[in-house]
């Protein structure tokens, strides 16, 4: 799942990894879009954290289908 | 005119009526704000990703204790509305951090948002941060 932090709350894209793997067409364009969004939130300064059950939090700068969870926060700065 | 008299009093009570409501509205908005579709959308992704004892800190105490990845004796202690991220070396106050999302965010997901970066991404952090010393 792919959740990028806005004014809204989070806008939300999910997948089905094992679809992913069959090859099933909704859950092929459901990645392409989460990578879609992952890349335009990146150019414009986003950070991507990858967020998985029991582990560590790690930062990400490539998007990873195979994650649990992505969250993407925007770009911060000091107050 | 006691139809002056009703209508008098009816424009009392109207004037007393607009000039509560913008009182009124002040003290309800943080609750009202609070039952956002975003601030519960934000809440979601909050409870998904803390404990449940972070969780119990953050609405009893009303801030979320980060201890630092790379120093033990330093805890981040972010506020649970918008405010100062004070940070706490061996339990004393050292350091007031301000750090902001360029996009206004609920409250929920700016809790989430310096858990995040502290606990993934530190250095960074602290270099973005405005850093105001605490002195005793």
């Amino acid at each position: 799942m792919l959740r990028v932090m806005s004014r809204r709350g989070d806008d939300r894209v999910t997948w089905d990894e094992q679809k992913v793997l069959a090859g099933e067409s909704d859950a092929v364009a459901a990645v392409r879009e989460a990578e879609k969004i992952f890349a335009q939130e990146r150019a414009k300064g986003a950070t991507a954290f990858k967020v998985e059950t029991g582990k560590p939090i790690q930062r990400i700068e490539q998007f990873d289908a195979t994650a649990e969870q992505i969250v993407m926060v925007p770009r911060v700065v000091g107050g | 005119m006691n139809l002056i008299t009703q209508v008098l009093t009816i424009l009392c009570w109207v004037v007393i009526a607009l000039a509560i409501t913008p009182m009124v509205w002040f003290v309800l908005q943080p609750y009202l704000r609070g039952w956002s579709r975003a601030e519960r959308r934000a809440s979601d992704l909050l409870r998904d990703i803390l404990t449940p004892e972070q969780l119990r800190q953050l609405i009893w105490r009303g801030y979320l204790e980060i201890p630092s990845p790379s120093e033990p004796q330093r805890v981040y202690r972010v506020p649970r509305t918008k405010g100062y991220v004070q940070v706490l070396e061996n339990g004393r106050a050292t350091m007031r951090l301000c750090v902001q999302p360029v996009e206004c965010l609920p409250d929920a997901d700016i809790v989430l948002l310096h858990k995040l970066m502290i606990e993934a991404n530190e250095e960074n952090y602290l270099q973005k941060a405005n850093k105001y010393i605490c002195i005793d």
